[in-house]
């Protein structure tokens, strides 16, 4: 099974179930988690594959598609796609389990949660600017319609400000690519090739930040973080878990596979901004979710929080930073997804509420206590406790930013810190709360089904396989950290 | 050259005036006697027969080089352009002909004829003079097939559609009598030769800038574009789809065609730092105020007419963004982009015929709920306006991209910033228009209908196809946009050698 095969079983999927008669709509969420874990079961097959062979030549599809503008479908796997790829498929099929009950207009909705995989596989899979923009693009449209007429909570308002940062994110990025273009002679959108082009430094001065801006907004880089809480909040739970989970990891990605290798001299210039506005993300995030009264607002913040970690390890651009970068997206992309699908799906569905005052009335350790477990393990995780992936990440990019700019630790120490304060906090109001002789009795709640279970399952056993045995996916990071595209930013060992 | 021979290559017009003839003569004679009533049908039936017909006819226009005559030229841009006013005239005779009663409908078929008659002689003219007669001959059908309906608000599109295009007219003849007395000649290669010869004078670059007013009232550039909006809102839809589709490509042929042939070397430069006075930055200046206007005035629309033809005003600008870079590749993405456009346009013209019709207004809230009421056409309509809005896998964001960094690669040679202050504020706005889009779509998918209309009433065949076409057009252009963007260069260049 190649990598293309989960692009394949994304789309297919997507289109078989736009064509189910509306009679067998309910069998649209089997055909759709039939196409996710075929997804996930090739990015992990295609994973193993790689572990086995790594000296091997990754694989490749390239094919001319217009030459007039010499744009060509050049799709390619190192070990950073590889382990992204298996990062969406996984959340993929959580989103599916989560979303089991959608009961209102479910093809549609499986229809467009599945485009949104397909053009996130094909963002990690891309090798040529024009094929990774498109994919990028793809993506815009089906987020603000899911939020739009499955969200709750003030959707519209949320759906059209995602979608318009969004949209001026591409357009940013367009500006990026299309200079880059026309500098490098104006004959090929290929990656590589645009990245062996040296650009005049002017140009990269102001192309860079373009560029990356581009990028980070979609990675939720502060200031430009505001469609990260508000879209998160209003989105349907799979929609959230997608988001936070894959959505934001484009950003970082293109930030670390487009933005870094076309233009080092930019990047090395602006490096210390965004080191900063990193910190100051890291910083800010913590404490507001510190002061959130709904829970989806406590784990959209920390979003933006964790997201911090990730453009620190770009920007402390050496080996441990960007190791501990990519990691961090997974890391990030595995506890996201599970803390959205508890506090969507398994708590909002059945207590229709996330007021952190108003879930104390619920007692839901006691009435739903296997929620409270898995949440309880989500915080852990989300903390960065030792066995979790989040230590694992976030300990590589403080490693690699020690190395670089050794005195921001401190403020990332901090930024640790209240991020405990408000993980406990947000567990505590929520799941454990103070139990008093004369409260009334907590009502009774329906126990976990099946698909949540899974769902749980799935993404916990991800996460501490991670902490525990990190060295496969460090392997195939590496790996990928070899590609050519970054000889200009890290030397070659 | 003798008389057959030109007879056999204007044959497709040939044939078009012949079937507007027909039209006429049946519509008289139909409609003297009581009891028998001249149908839409009718005229639609013997519409698409000349236009087939005329379609069939460019087959035996001979293709050889030699047929180009100093007024006619036959080369493959020529043809190409010819089969897409074409094409794009047929689904707009099929779109449904009446907002309110027409009087006269084999009048109104006649004239949607000889416009489509003056727009094929447009674009293969070679000669200035004889380019001013057909595009007077598609205005003049056009002024009137505006005013069709015996509405208030018609008469007012029409006539302003004709105050405009009057005093434009006027512009573009004085124009051509400017440069007819500087060069001696008024065909195109004539003009170039002695331009080339000589420094350009004065006269010359305002006898440019005079047709360029001209060609810019055809296209609704910022500030030649005061007609749209009413035109839009008033005339029949056929009428509009002809002014917004066809006759916008044949505007934009025209122009590349006497930019690049005639004029090459008074282009100046738009490039950022090293401007200079000449077309490139004349034509810079319109579009970045065209994008501008066109977008923000778009956001202000309730009525869905009037918002394309303010998406028309800013799709305007971004077509003027590559021809400004001054080089093939980008007036040929330019050329792809029309199309694109035109087909987009159609497409959503034809479903508001269709709201306008089950709900009696084109205002956007009249959309809640499409997609309930129609999924066809409510997903059709998704197509047509995320291509408009430039997302894929869209042909309009193909064009958009191909438009934008052709522009940028040809005017921005190893590492200048070239055109990136205009394609930057193209690219921003062209975001900025993905807002008032989704506005429509947001009523079309999101909004829930109010409850006393429950179902659309059914479409027309030639009405479904008018909504399928362009519909499955755009989703294979956008995927293999090479069908039609590779042609159209090779007969750019082919035009140009």
């Amino acid at each position: 099974m190649t990598p293309a095969w989960t692009l394949i079983s994304a789309f297919a999927g997507a289109l078989l179930v736009l064509l189910l008669p509306a009679r067998a709509a309910g069998s649209a969420r089997i055909i759709a988690l039939v196409a996710s874990i075929v997804g996930m079961a090739a990015a992990a097959l295609s994973c193993l594959a790689r572990l086995n062979t790594p000296d091997a030549t990754p694989w490749s599809y390239d094919k001319p598609w217009v030459e007039n503008l010499g744009i060509r479908f050049h799709l390619a796997a190192d070990g950073i796609s590889l382990t992204l790829l298996l990062l969406t498929g996984v959340v993929a099929v959580a989103g599916v389990l989560f979303s089991w009950n959608v009961e209102k207009r479910p093809r549609a909705f499986f229809a467009w949660f599945l485009t949104i995989i397909g053009g996130v596989y094909g963002v990690f899979l891309s090798r040529d600017a024009f094929l990774l923009f498109v994919c990028y693009e793809i993506v815009i449209l089906p987020k603000y319609l899911l939020i739009a007429i499955w969200g709750s909570t003030n959707k519209e308002y949320g759906a059209m400000k995602l979608t318009m940062y969004s949209i001026a994110a591409s357009a940013l990025i367009l500006i990026g690519l299309v200079a880059a273009y026309a500098a490098a002679g104006a004959t090929s959108f290929d990656l590589l090739h645009l990245a062996s082009t040296t650009y005049p430094p002017a140009m990269q001065a102001w192309a860079f930040p373009v560029l990356f801006l581009g990028f980070a907004i979609l990675a939720g880089m502060w200031p430009f973080h505001t469609w990260a809480p508000t879209g998160h909040v209003a989105a349907p739970t799979a929609a959230s878990m997608l988001l936070a989970g894959v959505v934001m990891k484009l950003g970082a990605f293109g930030a670390l596979c487009v933005a870094m290798p076309l233009f080092p001299q930019g990047f090395e210039l602006w490096r210390p901004l965004i080191a900063g506005l990193a910190v100051v993300g890291i910083v800010y995030g913590a404490l507001t979710a510190l002061t959130q009264r709904d829970l989806k607002f406590v784990i959209g913040y920390s979003s933006v929080s964790h997201m911090g970690f990730v453009l620190l390890g770009l920007a402390a651009a050496n080996h441990w930073g960007l190791r501990g970068a990519v990691l961090q997206m997974i890391s990030h992309g595995i506890i996201a997804g599970l803390l959205f699908g508890i506090a969507g799906r398994v708590v909002y569905e059945r207590t229709h509420t996330r007021d952190l005052a108003e879930l104390q009335k619920f007692d839901l350790w006691k009435s739903l206590p296997g929620a409270a477990i898995a949440f309880t393990l989500a915080t852990a995780a989300s903390m960065g406790l030792p066995g979790f992936s989040g230590f694992v990440a976030e300990i590589s990019v403080i490693i690699g930013l020690w190395q670089s700019y050794p005195w921001l630790t401190i403020a990332v120490a901090f930024g640790i810190i209240i991020t405990g304060a408000f993980s406990l906090r947000a567990l505590h109001r929520a799941f454990f709360p103070a139990r008093t002789a004369n409260a009334a009795a907590a009502p009774p709640l329906p126990p976990l089904t099946w698909p949540e279970i899974s769902a749980i399952g799935l993404l916990l056993a991800v996460s501490l396989a991670i902490g525990i045995y990190p060295k496969p996916w460090v392997v195939l990071i590496d790996d990928g950290l070899r590609s050519p595209l970054f000889q200009s930013i890290l030397p070659l060992p | 050259m003798n008389y057959s021979a030109l007879f056999l290559q204007l044959l497709p017009e040939a044939v078009l005036v012949l079937a507007a003839l027909v039209m006429l003569g049946a519509a008289v004679a139909t409609g003297k006697k009581p009891g028998r009533v001249f149908s839409s049908g009718v005229g639609v039936s013997i519409a698409t027969f000349g236009i087939l017909l005329a379609a069939a006819a460019m087959f035996f226009v001979p293709q050889d080089g030699a047929t180009s005559t100093s007024l006619l030229e036959n080369d493959p841009l020529a043809r190409i352009f010819k089969a897409v006013v074409l094409g794009l005239g047929l689904l707009a005779v099929w779109l449904p002909p009446v907002r309110r009663e027409i009087g006269n409908l084999g009048e109104y078929y006649a004239l949607v004829l000889f416009a489509l008659t003056g727009l094929l002689l447009a674009v293969g003219s070679n000669h200035l003079l004889f380019l001013f007669v057909a595009l007077e001959l598609a205005s003049l059908s056009l002024y009137l097939l505006a005013g069709f309906p015996r509405t208030p608000r018609a008469a007012e599109a029409s006539l302003k559609y004709f105050l405009f295009g009057g005093v434009s007219a006027a512009f573009m003849l004085f124009g051509i009598s400017l440069l007819y007395g500087v060069s001696h000649s008024a065909t195109l290669s004539g003009i170039a030769q002695v331009l080339e010869a000589s420094q350009p004078s004065v006269l010359a670059m305002t006898g440019l800038a005079m047709l360029l007013v001209g060609l810019g009232f055809k296209l609704a550039a910022v500030p030649f574009h005061y007609w749209a909006p009413d035109v839009y809102q008033g005339a029949p839809a056929t009428t509009v789809a002809i002014v917004s589709a066809a006759s916008k490509a044949v505007g934009l042929v025209v122009l590349v065609r006497i930019l690049q042939i005639g004029f090459p070397n008074v282009a100046g430069s738009a490039a950022w730092g090293e401007m200079t006075a000449g077309w490139s930055l004349w034509l810079a200046v319109l579009a970045a105020v065209s994008m501008i206007f066109g977008n923000l005035l778009a956001l202000a629309q309730t009525s869905v007419r009037r918002l394309l033809a303010y998406s028309a005003v800013a799709n305007t600008g971004y077509l003027l963004v590559a021809l400004s870079a001054n080089g093939p590749k980008a007036a040929a993405s330019a050329l792809f982009y029309v199309v694109v456009y035109g087909l987009a346009t159609l497409g959503a013209l034809a479903v508001t015929a269709a709201v306008e019709r089950d709900r009696g207004d084109d205002r956007v809230s009249s959309f809640a709920g499409l997609i309930h009421r129609s999924p066809f056409q409510a997903v059709c309509l998704l197509v047509f306006l995320t291509s408009l809005a430039g997302i894929p896998p869209l042909a309009g964001f193909f064009g958009k991209f191909a438009l934008f960094s052709n522009a940028m690669g040809e005017s921005a040679a190893g590492g200048n910033p070239g055109l990136v202050w205009l394609v930057g504020l193209g690219v921003i706005l062209s975001a900025v228009s993905l807002y008032y889009y989704l506005s429509v779509l947001k009523q079309a998918f999101v909004t829930s209908a109010p409850d006393e209309l429950s179902e659309a009433h059914g479409l027309g065949p030639s009405h479904v196809l008018c909504v399928l076409l362009p519909a499955a057009l755009l989703v294979i252009l956008g995927l293999f946009p090479s069908l039609l963007l590779a042609p159209i260069t090779r007969a750019l260049m082919e035009s140009l050698r």
